[in-house]
């Protein structure tokens, strides 16, 4: 993707800023008492809800930054926040040097948001039609759309349902054409909210094969929420954490391996249906006289525990690899599940 | 500006045109159930002032006349406010509004232009037409420029004060999404139904109240009495167009209250019915 048309745009430099972001709803909480129907009506009880407290983190041109956690962690809140929806309730969201409320118009014609649950393609007409009308609304130059409509022929496969109507598109040829409508007038930054959702292997491939050749070009930078975290390993250099509205883990995906505890398989194929006892090592399942556990990448002294194998049964065949990234999350959402208070949002 | 708001009607006539003429059996049946649906709008009023020739101080052709003003004033809004922007509520209500806010212009704009459906509704605007030409025929009306000024200023007041009041109560949805997710199409269905009838015959409370709190007679009754020389005087062809101005302002207030409300809060709410036909 060539953009010999914005060459106003800096080739480097902090794009996305939010410092000390704080939001808060207010939660309704009725009583369902039948005496209290009256103080209900006229004294309701609210309690107050930190969707955000505090976070502060930059994002530089180009980068690819996967922003994940937990359902209810204030993920979509921030991506509403940044793409100008809604308004901190304390704190500064700069985007491009932009505030992207008080100046929203500006601001969202140099922005592409996708909502995985929500389409922005008129139901009714063909997918053409749609992007027809972006060009309209968002003046796209007409060199530009051609070039664009290319890419999302090419990389998203939108060719093969142009002429199709919005209404009757799988998923995934519906998220492709969506995020290929995103992409017409060439965002310089991509708020990508769970852009995966529900989607098969194939067409997941297919958004992850565009976000990665945005990538490449430097020119665009990526924010993307999932829960996938294997897709967001592949996609991001970068991942932000945030767990109760507040910021955990801001880095790349090795460190938070290692902050978080780097996990790895220890996979044994014995002489024996009955798995062998490895102290520091924990038996995930045996299938036969297969059998494979779970154990810390750091310190795990993997010798010593085939040794310790080998005096209770004849071991034919090891392996050993690191576990998938959702187990690590898994673990992290355990371990902040704990940490939390009972009641708390 | 200009040229933008007329580069939009035009996506959204073009849009609308594709939608009707999708298939032949669409296209028929639709303008069909159209026409039934305009006709018997006002079929009960129109067998009222035959049976009794005219509803007085109504002549029969006065209220032919009254039926048609109203069919037109109401269609000017349905082709205004189609994909539920006449119902304004049911956006703001359903979570629909975010679809907007990612637009790279104001929300007034994109609501102002991306209702427009010329082609639908079409065969509504027909009989009104046809009702209206027909009645000042046989009346012998003197349509001169200054009375073919005062009737498009009436008939432009009479639908600005429809929409306004739709989006006055539809702006409710800001403050509480679901309780008023259907609340403008109910107050366009409040002035709708009591569109074609002749008021004169009420008190002067009802009178005012339904030139006020539910402005039904600035939908036909008021206008059509000022410009068939009904209401003596001048001041009386400015009386639906002023109303319709202050409904707008009411409209407008209400609506930079509800966005700023909306910047705070959001919608927590999101379901894709209805949205964007």
């Amino acid at each position: 993707m060539h953009r010999s048309d914005r060459a106003d745009i800096p080739a480097s430099g902090i794009v996305v800023e939010c410092r000390a972001v704080c939001k808060t709803f207010r939660q309704r909480q009725p009583s369902e008492r039948p005496r209290d129907v009256l103080r209900n009506l006229l004294h309701p009880r609210f309690r107050t809800v930190e969707a955000l407290r505090d976070v502060s983190f930059t994002v530089n041109r180009g980068e690819v930054v996967a922003y994940a956690g937990p359902n209810g962690a204030g993920k979509s809140t921030t991506i509403k926040l940044l793409s100008g929806m809604l308004a901190p309730t304390s704190g500064s969201v700069r985007v491009l040097g932009i505030d992207p409320v008080a100046e929203r118009t500006r601001y969202v014609g140099r922005i592409g948001v996708v909502f995985g649950q929500r389409t922005e393609l008129w139901w009714d007409h063909p997918v053409a039609a749609s992007y027809e009308w972006k060009r309209v609304v968002w003046d796209i130059p007409r060199e530009r759309f051609e070039r664009m409509c290319g890419v999302a022929r090419e990389i998203l496969g939108v060719g093969e349902t142009w002429n199709t109507l919005a209404r009757e598109l799988s998923l995934g040829q519906r998220m492709r054409a969506d995020l290929g409508m995103a992409m017409l007038h060439e965002p310089e930054i991509l708020f990508l909210d769970e852009p995966t959702l529900g989607l098969d292997v194939l067409a997941k491939r297919s958004m992850t094969r565009l976000v990665r050749q945005l990538s490449a070009t430097g020119s665009v930078t990526v924010m993307v929420t999932s829960h996938d975290m294997n897709e967001l390993e592949q996609l991001a250099g970068r991942v932000i954490f945030i767990e109760s509205g507040s910021l955990a883990y801001d880095g790349d995906f090795a460190g938070l391996r290692r902050e978080f505890g780097d996990l790895r398989r220890l996979v044994l194929e014995t002489d024996d249906a009955t798995a062998p006892t490895l102290p520091g090592a924990e038996l995930v399942g045996s299938q036969g006289m297969r059998h494979e556990y779970r154990l810390r990448g750091a310190g795990a002294d993997v010798a010593a525990l085939l040794a310790g194998a080998g005096e209770q049964c004849r071991v034919l065949d090891v392996e050993t690899h690191r576990a998938p990234i959702d187990e690590v999350i898994a673990g992290i959402y355990e371990h902040w599940g704990r940490q939390r208070p009972t009641g708390t949002a | 500006m200009a040229a933008r708001l007329l580069r939009l009607w035009a996506l959204y006539a073009y849009l609308d045109g594709m939608w009707i003429a999708r298939d032949f059996r669409s296209f028929i049946f639709y303008y069909l159930a159209d026409a039934v649906t305009a006709v018997a709008s006002v079929a009960g009023v129109l067998l009222l002032a035959q049976r009794f020739d005219g509803i007085p101080p109504w002549t029969r052709d006065q209220v032919l006349f009254l039926l048609g003003f109203g069919m037109v004033a109401r269609f000017v809004p349905d082709m205004m406010g189609n994909y539920n922007v006449l119902h304004i509520s049911r956006r703001i209500g359903r979570g629909q509004l975010d679809h907007i806010l990612v637009q790279p212009q104001p929300v007034w704009m994109a609501l102002l232009t991306e209702g427009f459906a010329p082609f639908w509704g079409l065969l509504s605007l027909a009989p009104g037409v046809g009702l209206m030409v027909w009645a000042g025929q046989r009346m012998g009306l003197e349509a001169t420029p200054s009375w073919l000024l005062a009737f498009a200023l009436n008939l432009a007041g009479a639908s600005a004060a429809l929409m306004a009041y739709a989006a006055l109560w539809g702006f409710a949805a800001f403050f509480q999404p679901r309780a008023a997710e259907e609340i403008s199409g109910s107050a366009v269905d409040l002035l709708t139904d009591l569109k074609g009838f002749p008021l004169d015959a009420l008190g002067p409370g009802l009178r005012t109240a339904l030139l006020t709190v539910i402005p039904a007679g600035l939908m036909a009754w008021y206008p059509c009495r000022a410009l068939l020389g009904l209401d003596h005087g001048i001041a009386a062809l400015w009386v639906t167009p002023a109303a319709a101005v202050a409904l707008c302002c009411a409209a407008c207030l209400m609506f930079r209250m509800g966005m700023r409300r909306y910047a705070q809060v959001g919608s927590s709410r999101y379901t894709s019915f209805g949205h964007r036909r």
